[in-house]
């Protein structure tokens, strides 16, 4: 038995360093397209620093002081020789370290994006269930109807009307910000998250809801879900036991699937809220074409997915350790 | 790879619309008139309380010679105390006493009030003023301000007489030498001294003013804290502090005033109505200091003719092309001079072109030009611009015109109209906000300027401009620019459509407004005067 141990426990290093290297030329190739990409875009952000009394030469010194006067491979490589030392350079808008403005900017967008994915997993998964133990009966219907209306919910429009509702009329939510000016407490926090919270979830709630109410429906209808009622279960035992294990299964490929759509969710519900996270910074870095700073934002969203799909997929083995076997 | 697609997606969007914003703000200066309608007196003014200001993003630097964008201005302007400022259309010595100038306009003795101080209690002094010159003067710097201090091709010299007295020397006359000082903010020779670049440095974000607030927090994407400043020389303000707060999207934001969670906020002609009927806030209307107008190209030969460009203007209702591209005349005024309101020597009886399908027809008779086919090329992200386009479409048919629509994006349109043999389309949409100091428009209207995308070519406009940059004599320099004015309407060398106004909310708990100034760049020239009632 222990030797077994050993051995698994060698074969899911080897298999996570293994993991983690693939990271590297990801990350490489990730970093190669999208600074093509960014500088295929129309546009010279040497444009918004002219002022109409500058001379042509003071021009293009902006422009050897952004280092944009180089050939664009150099520019690359220039970059990547940074960016492996640690250094991600200087935003060209306000001339702070680009990596100092991701870090003091990463908790606020990662306490966003776990908060939404934790309540799109206990209400979809929560709700999902009881849509399927009470199938067609009134309460799967008001829900059902409740996830389309969720599903087609323009995220813009909803935040405008939980504003309006739970902060202007009731009063019971402030609208804009992390913050009141002056009170420093998780409290004041949370209650300025609540919102921004809840537009960016919405969708993946009604999502997971569906997935699992239809995946739920048809696992009850399985032979080992009969055969386990023969033996003598209880309904709570063979759901939470048995068709609960096979449901959730796929759930973390949907939630590793869904995760782009978190980050870019929050790119937009930040900015709607004012939420100080990496989202707003990162629309203003596309708005001024802060190439810096555009580089910065997307491999850090990209490291974070790559991330968050490794532990997706690490998730597998804790829910079904015959994937793990199978390694 | 789903991701990298939608948000590229939405970079491209953002990139185009981005460059509209910078297009149409970057070639500001600051301080526009402040003509602001809200009346808040009666009350009794009480010390203290705190004002939040909604700003729509962070403020791109602390340190006011590197302030380009309206927050940093803003900040700059409650942090720092100018020179010389604006208030309304009257320039207002504050950390100077006087300038006295040379009778060849080249020398210029400024000198500083007494007892000034930095916020940490050091004096500011004539170092400090020498220091920031040098400062921004110094290409490895990289200060937006240089330019304005660069006189053909020379950086002007500067140099400490006394201890409160310096001394500016010009290679070429200016006659807007004191106007290109309203926009400079002394920054402390004892904090920056020795730093290699001013820029980057950390400094620039624990700023040490000597303005009527002082710096108290700032936490990034969320607010900035000031507080009133006891070492200022001038009348203290009577806030205790100001938050301003970061707001970036319209609509929240307007909810958020309403609210009681934002005091002070810009707003869109579109919310005008909703912040109004919400009763809690007063509205000051005021110019904006922008200019639009059209843009006949005349790299294009038919374009040259005076009577072509007559007959166009004539094809127009002035009127309702404002109402095209700003739903009323209450946000946007009928523009007659290519000056803005609130500029030096501006003139407003110029010639008008009345709306008169007939007369515009006879002209392109006589011109010869029936039937012209021209190509209108506008910013395609800008619902005015669209707007403006479809209704001058429509009408410039009535006349027999053929216009073809070319609606370009930010960056394209960008780099035709800085082509200066641009023959891609014959007429455009034009937009600025130069400021109170005529001789800054002449980088739009001389003959061979970056910026004159009419290109327009007068040796005797382009001398008049050049002659009033150096004219000594206030009243021939009021009528050389009188001249200019007259030129353009007279030949339409440019269109002007309809100045700007801006809007302001200020909530009805805080009074001073009308004191304080509302401006279009800093939300109010001087802060010191708001008080909560």
């Amino acid at each position: 038995m222990g030797n077994d141990a050993a051995r698994e426990e060698k074969q899911l290093r080897k298999y996570l360093t293994r993991r983690l290297l693939q990271l590297i030329p990801m990350l490489l190739f990730i970093s190669l397209v999208s600074f093509a990409l960014i500088r295929l875009a129309p546009g010279d952000p040497v444009m918004s620093f002219v002022t109409p009394n500058m001379s042509p030469e003071d021009v293009e010194r902006i422009r050897a002081n952004m280092g944009l006067d180089q050939p664009l491979y150099q520019q690359y490589l220039y970059w990547l020789q940074n960016v492996v030392t640690g250094n991600f350079g200087y935003s060209l808008l306000n001339q702070r370290p680009v990596l100092d403005q991701i870090v003091e900017r990463l908790p606020a967008t990662i306490g966003l994006m776990g908060s939404s994915l934790a309540l799109s997993l206990i209400l979809g998964i929560g709700l999902g269930l009881i849509s399927a133990l009470y199938k067609n009966r009134w309460i799967d219907r008001v829900l059902s109807l409740l996830a389309y209306i969720g599903i087609s919910l323009p995220g813009l429009w909803l935040a405008m009307i939980l504003i309006y509702v739970f902060a202007l009329k009731l009063n019971w939510l402030p609208s804009i910000g992390m913050r009141t000016i002056g009170v420093n407490s998780a409290w004041d926090v949370i209650k300025h998250g609540i919102m921004p919270c809840l537009v960016l979830s919405v969708g993946s709630i009604a999502v997971y809801m569906r997935y699992i109410r239809s995946s739920t429906i048809s696992q009850l209808e399985e032979d080992y879900v009969q055969v386990q009622y023969a033996y003598g279960a209880t309904k709570g035992k063979v759901l939470f036991r048995h068709v609960l294990r096979n449901v959730l299964l796929p759930v973390i490929t949907i939630l590793g699937l869904s995760l782009p759509e978190v980050i870019t969710g929050a790119f937009i519900v930040e900015s709607i809220f004012s939420w100080p996270g990496m989202g707003s910074l990162g629309i203003n870095a596309v708005f001024g074409l802060d190439y810096p700073m555009i580089m910065g934002i997307t491999m850090m969203s990209s490291f974070l997915l790559i991330v968050g799909n490794l532990l997706a997929d690490a998730l597998y083995g804790v829910v079904d350790p015959r994937i793990k076997a199978m390694r | 790879m789903l991701r990298k697609r939608i948000s590229w997606v939405i970079a491209l969007l953002l990139v185009v619309s981005l460059l509209a914003a910078a297009c149409s703000s970057k070639q500001t200066e600051p301080s526009a008139t402040a003509d602001p309608s809200s009346a808040t007196s009666g009350s009794s003014s009480v010390q203290g309380g705190n004002l939040i200001v909604a700003i729509k993003d962070d403020p791109k630097t602390f340190n006011p010679i590197y302030a380009g964008d309206s927050m940093s201005l803003t900040l700059g302007n409650v942090l720092f105390a100018p020179l010389i400022r604006m208030n309304g259309d009257k320039k207002e010595f504050v950390l100077a006493e006087s300038l006295t100038a040379s009778d060849d306009l080249k020398t210029f003795t400024l000198k500083l009030r007494e007892g000034l101080a930095w916020h940490d209690g050091q004096p500011l002094t004539a170092d400090d003023v020498v220091f920031t010159f040098n400062s921004l003067l110094d290409e490895k710097q990289h200060s937006y301000f240089r330019g304005s201090f660069v006189f053909e091709g020379t950086p002007m010299q500067v140099t400490k007489v006394d201890e409160s007295t310096v001394q500016f020397v010009l290679s070429a006359a200016s006659a807007a030498f004191e106007s290109s000082l309203v926009q400079i903010y002394p920054i402390p020779k004892h904090i920056f001294e020795g730093e290699a670049d001013l820029e980057k440095s950390e400094k620039n974000y624990s700023p040490v003013g000597s303005g009527p607030f002082k710096f108290k927090e700032y936490r990034a994407g969320e607010y900035v804290i000031v507080e009133r400043s006891d070492t200022y020389f001038s009348d203290k303000a009577k806030l205790d502090s100001i938050t301003f707060r970061i707001a970036k999207d319209n609509s929240s934001a307007v909810l958020a005033l309403q609210n009681g969670e934002l005091n002070v906020l810009r707003i869109e002609p579109q919310n005008y109505n909703k912040v109004k009927e919400s009763g809690k806030s007063e509205i000051a209307l005021f110019p904006s200091g922008a200019v639009t107008t059209i843009v006949f190209n005349q790299n294009i030969d038919v374009m040259k003719k005076q009577e072509v460009r007559q007959a166009i203007v004539h094809a127009l209702n002035k009127e309702e092309l404002i109402q095209a591209g700003f739903t009323s005349t209450e946000f946007a005024e009928p523009a007659s001079s290519i000056f803005s309101p609130g500029t030096l020597h501006l003139k407003t009886d110029l010639k008008s072109y009345e709306y008169d399908q007939n007369k515009a027809k006879e002209l392109l008779k006589a011109a010869g030009a029936e039937g012209l086919k021209i190509r209108y090329a506008y910013f395609n992200a800008s619902t005015p611009e669209t707007n403006m386009a479809l209704y001058l479409q429509q009408k410039l048919q009535e006349v027999g015109l053929q216009v073809e629509l070319i609606p370009l994006d930010a960056a394209a349109l960008n780099k035709k109209a800085l082509n200066k043999d641009n023959t891609d389309y014959d007429m455009s949409f034009g937009g600025y906000n130069m400021g109170f100091e005529p001789d800054a428009y002449k980088v739009l209207y001389l003959g061979d300027a970056a910026y004159n995308f009419s290109h327009y070519k007068n040796a005797e406009f382009d001398q008049w401009w050049l002659q009033a940059a150096v004219e000594t004599d206030e009243a021939k320099r009021a009528k050389l620019y009188e001249q200019i004015q007259d030129l353009s309407a007279d030949e339409v060398t440019t269109y002007p459509i309809a100045y700007g106004k801006s809007i302001l909310a200020v909530d009805k708990q805080f009074g001073g407004a009308d004191e304080a100034g509302a401006d279009a760049v800093t939300v109010f020239d001087d802060f010191t005067k708001i008080y909560k009632k």
